[in-house]
């Protein structure tokens, strides 16, 4: 009887940490701010890892419709990254090499007479993200961009990355952020943070092109 | 037994030999068609041969692109907001995606116009799609056309014809050509009547194109 209550007792302890781990942001890089409460992109880890491909969305809505071609409201775009899995002095999960070339072509977006049109000028941080239903991964990652309309330079941004088997249109996803006002626009954003939104909130549902992720560098 | 010996050794080799030239062969030739490129205009006649804006992915590299705010080829064909993106990898099996993006069109001073141009070709090992590609506010020699489905083909008489949304298989990819207008002028015979047409150019606006 005293084992069964040693066991229970050592059981439960367990259990209880396991709770507390698991609460607990698993977390070595930096961290996304977004205010209302997300069930995906929540838990990364540092590891190799690889993103490629590009693609086209229909934001507003985002999702695997594509939008009236006569409404412009779309958006396009090339990326990739890469990381190796290292990690900084702060536990950033560090990226070797990426880039991003993004083209909103909603009338609305325009500036200075073309659509607007941002070129990230260095990849800073890549982390996997293992708490989607990405089937084939998710990256977290981001850098600094520069606003080609307008030549402002050194903006922050982050994207959301979502490989979900092929094809890409209809089940891969995409989402990006600046996390400064961009001169002539203010802030941006394409997100779609609806939940019952696949294949992972935040990221919008491609309409076009293909996420690629590989596991390794 | 030593002519049986080298008989033996003849009839291996010629065995082996095929096989090992066979899947070197084969493994150069999957290199060589693994490609990757978009353009926003493409004009080729006898007297024009230009190709703007355009991105080709280089071996060994992710990711090219090109753009160009406006592209004009007089009297042919003008063009606003042109992109050119082209991002993957073609060494590894990831796979690629093109892509080719225009604002406003006019094509033989308004015999094709549009104002929004999305041509997209994505190619993984195994499968490649046009998916994303789309032609906004198209009308052709006056008459509207939505959402063409692919290789829509329209006669344009007098010039030729365009085939709308083209979509053609490649060895393990893709071509997209979302307006290709073939020219056309009529063969004659001694007597002046018209025998049949020969292609004298082309104007294709917005072509991706991805293989792996």
């Amino acid at each position: 009887m005293s084992h069964l209550r040693s066991l229970a007792s050592v059981t439960a302890i367990g259990a209880i940490a396991l709770i507390a781990a698991s609460c607990e942001a698993n977390r070595q890089a930096l961290a996304p701010t977004i205010g209302a409460p997300r069930f995906h992109f929540f838990v990364f880890q540092c590891q190799p890892l690889k993103m490629t491909g590009g693609g086209r969305i229909d934001f507003p809505p985002g999702t695997a419709d594509k939008n009236p071609p006569a409404s412009h409201e779309y958006e396009t775009f090339g990326a990739h990254v890469m990381s190796s899995g290292q990690t900084d002095a702060n536990g950033v999960c560090l990226a070797d090499k990426g880039a991003l070339e993004w083209i909103d072509h909603r009338p609305e977006m325009r500036l200075n007479g073309s659509p607007l049109n941002l070129h990230a000028t260095e990849i800073d941080f890549a982390e996997l993200a293992v708490d989607t239903d990405c089937s084939d991964g998710a990256v977290h990652w981001g850098g600094k961009l520069r606003v080609q309309n307008n030549g402002q330079e050194n903006l922050d941004f982050e994207v959301w990355d979502c490989d979900n088997g092929e094809p890409g249109a209809g089940h891969d996803g995409f989402a990006i952020r600046v996390n400064e006002p961009i001169d002539g626009i203010g802030d941006y954003a394409v997100m779609c943070p609806d939940p019952d939104l696949p294949p992972a909130e935040p990221s919008c549902t491609l309409t076009g092109g293909n996420r690629q992720f590989h596991p390794t560098h | 037994m030593k002519i049986e010996s080298i008989r033996a050794a003849v009839r291996f080799a010629g065995l082996v030999l095929p096989f090992t030239w066979t899947s070197g062969s084969l493994a150069a030739q999957m290199r060589a068609t693994a490609q990757a490129s978009s353009y926003g205009v493409s004009v080729s006649t006898a007297t024009v041969n230009q190709k703007s804006p355009s991105a080709v992915l280089p071996a060994g590299e992710m990711m090219a692109t090109d753009q160009a705010n406006a592209v004009t080829v007089d009297g042919l064909v003008s063009a606003q907001d042109a992109f050119a993106i082209v991002n993957g990898d073609l060494t590894d099996g990831s796979g690629a995606v093109s892509s080719a993006t225009l604002g406003a069109v006019n094509i033989l001073n308004g015999l094709i116009t549009a104002d929004g141009v999305v041509a997209m070709a994505s190619s993984t090992v195994g499968s490649a799609d046009a998916e994303g590609s789309s032609l906004s506010n198209l009308v052709v020699n006056g008459v509207s056309l939505s959402d063409p489905a692919p290789n829509t083909r329209v006669d344009l008489p007098g010039t030729g014809y365009v085939v709308l949304n083209e979509q053609i298989p490649t060895s393990g990819g893709i071509t997209v050509n979302m307006i290709h207008v073939v020219l056309q002028q009529p063969v004659l015979d001694l007597l002046g009547g018209v025998t049949g047409y020969q292609t004298v150019g082309n104007i294709i606006v917005g072509s991706a194109s991805s293989s792996m």
